[in-house]
């Protein structure tokens, strides 16, 4: 809540900052049409976040203020010095009010009635001579201190902050990525030199220190859009009961990450259309019941990333705008003309409410109505360099569309790959991968199209390779690709046949070059770890061209729903062991499925690893049964930290686990078996997996250790266990280690610092000075000194 | 002042680069490729953290590709916020313009005359400067 209120403040502070000079220049011409638009808009959000707020007393002012700018706009008025005195007075109030609820203070009571009245058309120079004669007495206090001790006062308990341009952040990002890739480079010419522990010490550290800053750089500027919707359940609620509905909010896509200025510019204009959602487009209880909808009302928050821009839907399913209405007010404003109207196509009717001072409610109420608000909406998100967009279907709903750019964004995606290049698609298109090669696809071909079928689904589906163009639809190997279900932000579901699927990953999306863009085909760049270029595509624009977009679909957004709340079950992925036994795996555990040649898999009694692009994993499931003869299907399992592979026969399916596991405490390896299409599935249990099979953790900054130097016996002995202890072996003697192993027999000398020393002695029995030593051959003894230390270290 | 030019050679003609626009000579060792593209782009290539779009000049100005882009040089330029690395058959090194730019009548032939702003003199002989915003937006400008 604070934030919110900080927020609040500084977002008024700056709104007055802007607003100040406008209102000179309204005050010299009070009939400035402009100007009047632009103090009236001011009011009007201050009073629209009070309301969310909870200041009564500053509502109640803007509040006025609005209703006497509003009587100016629609002409009933005209706006005289003596109004824009009581409206400059109202704002000065506001300003006051702002800096004590800054400084956690409370505002004198009084005074706000004067000024209401002084807006009063009639009265005015008795009113306002009144006004501020009596501004003066009633709040000495708050206009002193106002002016004996100004800024001091106000940041007192207020989190600190400062506010930086932009650019200058890019810049750092910039910066810092530069340098993760010099880094990467510098590692790679360390790794070929060979090991140099004075060397690789401090750049670990370097190493540490760098994705530390990298973290803070990208989070200064980024935000998940959920910080945006949590405020909104509130709004929603709060809106509600005082019109008297009810309203049931559905969020999706709050893991889009949205430049955090971006985020700002969107908050007021949400909440516009959340008030317009909420007072015009939902019907109360009754009238819904009426029309068959249910009681509650539905408002849904979708939000997609594609490309280089982020796309939010906000949608109810209330009566939908009323065009027809929309078209008369046009008309009776004067802002079309019969004639016009006439000839305007639907669509373009819908867009009348982005005019300013149109608006289809008949009555004002204190939520929304004044026909301000779509206008504003629609400029406040045109000067972020984005687009809205409105579809309404009388009955049914209406949908808003933000379109907004992303000037710099980090998207999860899935990297594919076709034709020996790797390219990127947005994760949250994806919504499944399957193999083509799996018995639970099958494919169709219709004239030219391709079709697959898969989960009773038939879907279009594509070819990157063809799409791209290096690859023609002919010679296409469907059963030998990978098939990546895509689902579009508008429904529109597509397989998407890759060569390979390699690997989640976050990338940092940057703009490409517009002769690039015209292809349609990429929505960005990105650098690969390596330091090579990447593509993103851009799968509505490809989806466009190939017309898998269908443009008006009627979802019927109450069965979506349904949908939702029954998903409660646990996705499992189904796969047939070695031993050809099906078994089930939670699927939040699977990585990645990888196939491996049989000669990657190195097993030796109990010791069983694998080798996958260049790193050893633990394996299991191999005791189930004889490995295949030439390729191994693994799944890669991961607990977030460590990853381990397990060797199946085939993956089968993806599934829902929605009963209930029954235990079997004979098999410790199962969390239980469960039905899964009617049929008894053993689940293997996750946690039973990693605790057996788990490596030890990697320590990002591992504790140094220090071994006595010149001893064969300690760096060809002593260093192997030390290090598989988890330590960093050091040899630096100006570095103060975190443990010093010191054998007795080398004297004591001036022993270099070190947090914690363990002493070792070299025969079993020790000697008068050698108290508190371990025998060099003593390994538990050892060890336990080691964890001894290393816990003591941490704690 | 006279102009500063980097001294190239494109599709075996001398030409040259105004140097104010040359943020840096890079030799281009690798090269990703963006199937769908046009021809005159050749992919993209990594400076540090940034993406380059490599424009292939000799296809930009509707001549055949010189294939063999083992150490070529580019010339990186910045055209609206968007980096370029102009492929160039050699870099040679920077000059002034001992006049200003002119025209020849009867033209330099219909890539060339699209892409240069004019001939200057300069030490090494009469030589072509590059209009940087017509080699990126490539050949489909004059096709027209």
């Amino acid at each position: 809540m604070d934030d919110l209120l900080a927020d609040f403040v500084a977002e008024t502070r700056e709104m007055l900052e802007a607003s100040g000079g406008e209102i000179v220049a309204w005050e010299a011409d009070p009939s400035d049409k402009a100007r009047l638009d632009t103090i009236f808009r001011f009011v009007h959000t201050v009073k629209g976040n009070c309301g969310f707020f909870d200041f009564p007393r500053l509502e109640k002012l803007s509040h006025a203020a609005e209703d006497a700018l509003a009587e100016c706009r629609a002409g009933r008025r005209e706006p005289d010095s003596a109004l824009v005195s009581a409206v400059l007075a109202i704002i000065d109030r506001i300003s006051e009010m702002t800096d004590a609820i800054e400084a956690g203070e409370d505002y004198a009571e009084g005074g706000d009635e004067a000024l209401i009245a002084a807006l009063e058309a009639g009265e005015r120079i008795e009113v306002v001579g009144e006004s501020s004669n009596d501004n003066a007495p009633v709040d000495p206090g708050a206009c002193d201190t106002e002016e004996a001790a100004p800024k001091p006062a106000r940041n007192t308990g207020v989190q600190r902050t400062i506010r930086l341009p932009t650019e200058l952040l890019d810049e750092v990002m910039k910066g810092v990525s530069d340098m993760v890739l010099a880094r990467n480079d510098l590692a790679r010419r360390l790794r070929e030199a060979g090991e140099q522990p004075t060397i690789d010490g401090p750049f670990d550290r370097l190493s540490t220190i760098l994705a530390d800053v990298r973290t803070s750089i990208t989070r200064m500027r980024m935000q998940r859009l959920e910080h945006l919707f949590t405020s909104l359940p509130r709004l929603v609620r709060d809106l509600s009961t005082e019109l008297g509905k009810q309203v049931m909010v559905d969020f999706e896509g709050g893991e889009v990450e949205l430049d955090r200025e971006m985020i700002e510019m969107v908050r007021d204009p949400l909440t516009h259309i959340i008030r317009n959602a909420i007072d015009h487009g939902l019907e109360g209880p009754g009238e819904r019941i009426k029309t068959g909808k249910r009681e509650i009302g539905l408002l849904k928050f979708s939000a997609r990333q594609a490309g280089n821009q982020i796309t939010l839907a906000i949608s109810d399913d209330g009566r939908g705008i009323n065009v027809q209405r929309l078209a008369e007010k046009a008309v009776a404003a004067g802002i079309y003309s019969e004639a016009e109207i006439t000839k305007m196509s639907d669509r373009r009717k819908q867009h009348l409410i982005f005019e300013p001072g149109l608006s289809t409610a008949d009555a004002v109420s204190s939520v929304s109505g004044r026909g301000v608000g779509m206008d504003v909406v629609r400029a406040n998100i045109e000067r972020v360099g984005g687009s809205i967009d409105v579809t309404t279907k009388s009955g049914e709903g209406t949908t808003f569309h933000l379109k907004l750019p992303l000037t710099l964004s980090i998207i999860a995606a899935l990297t594919v790959g076709s034709d020996g290049q790797r390219y990127a698609i947005p994760r949250s298109y994806v919504e499944e991968i399957a193999f083509g090669s799996s018995d639970n696809v099958d494919f169709a071909e219709a004239g030219e199209r391709r079709l697959v079928t898969f989960r009773g689904k038939r879907v279009p589906c594509l070819s990157l390779g063809e799409v791209l163009g290096t690859e023609a639809n002919e010679d296409v190997d469907w059963e030998d690709k990978t098939l990546v279900l895509i689902r579009l932000a508008t429904d529109d579901v597509f397989a998407f046949a890759v060569d390979r699927v390699f690997d989640h990953e976050d990338v940092v999306v940057k703009p490409i070059a517009p002769a690039i863009m015209e292809t349609g085909l990429y929505g960005g760049t990105t650098l690969l770890d390596d330091g090579k270029p990447m593509m993103l595509l851009d799968l509505p624009s490809i989806a466009q061209r190939r017309g898998l977009v269908n443009e008006l679909r009627s979802v019927s957004r109450v069965e979506e729903e349904q949908v939702v709340e029954d998903s409660k079950a646990h996705p499992v992925m189904l796969f047939n062991g070695l031993d050809g036994r099906r078994r089930a795996m939670r699927l939040e555990l699977v990585r990645r499925i990888d196939t491996v040649a049989r000669d990657a898999i190195d097993i030796e009694g109990s010791r069983a690893q694998v080798v996958i692009d260049g790193a050893i994993f633990a394996l299991i499931g191999h005791e189930h049964g004889a490995l295949p003869q030439d390729k191994c299907r693994l799944l890669r399992l991961s607990d977030g930290e460590c990853e381990i592979a397990y060797a199946v026969r085939e993956v089968v399916d993806a599934a829902d686990m929605a009963g209930e596991i029954v235990p079997s405490p004979a098999d410790p390896s199962i969390e239980g078996v469960t039905l899964i299409g009617g049929k008894p599935v053993p689940v293997i249990d996750g946690h039973a997996l990693f605790a057996g099979n788990r490596a030890p953790r990697r320590v990002d900054r591992p504790l140094s250790c220090r071994l006595p130097a010149g001893s064969d016996w300690a760096r060809t002995i002593l260093e192997p266990l030390v290090e598989a202890a988890g330590y960093r072996v050091t040899m630096d003697d100006s570095e103060e280690a975190d443990v010093a192993i010191q054998l007795s027999d080398a004297g004591t000398g001036a022993a270099p610092p070190a947090r914690n020393v363990i002493r070792l002695r070299g025969e079993p029995e020790a000697t008068a000075g050698e108290a508190g030593s371990i025998y060099r051959y003593d390994r538990e003894g050892l060890m336990a000194a080691l964890k001894q230390a290393r816990t003591g270290s941490e704690a | 002042m006279n102009e500063l030019l980097l001294m190239c050679v494109i599709a075996g003609r001398r030409a040259a680069i105004p140097a104010v626009r040359v943020q840096s000579v890079i030799e281009i060792s690798e090269i990703t490729p963006i199937p769908g593209a046009p021809p005159f782009i050749r992919g993209l290539t990594a400076l540090r953290s940034q993406a380059l779009t490599v424009i292939d000049c000799s296809v930009a100005l509707g001549f055949d590709s010189r294939n063999d882009i083992s150490d070529q040089r580019a010339a990186v330029v910045d055209v609206d916020g968007h980096l370029y690395a102009l492929l160039v058959d050699e870099a040679l090194d920077v000059s002034e313009a001992r006049s200003d730019a002119f025209d020849v009548p009867g033209g330099f032939g219909p890539g060339w005359q699209t892409a240069a702003r004019g001939l200057v003199e300069t030490d090494g002989g009469p030589t072509l400067i590059v209009n940087v915003e017509a080699l990126v937006s490539g050949p489909v400008a004059h096709a027209a």
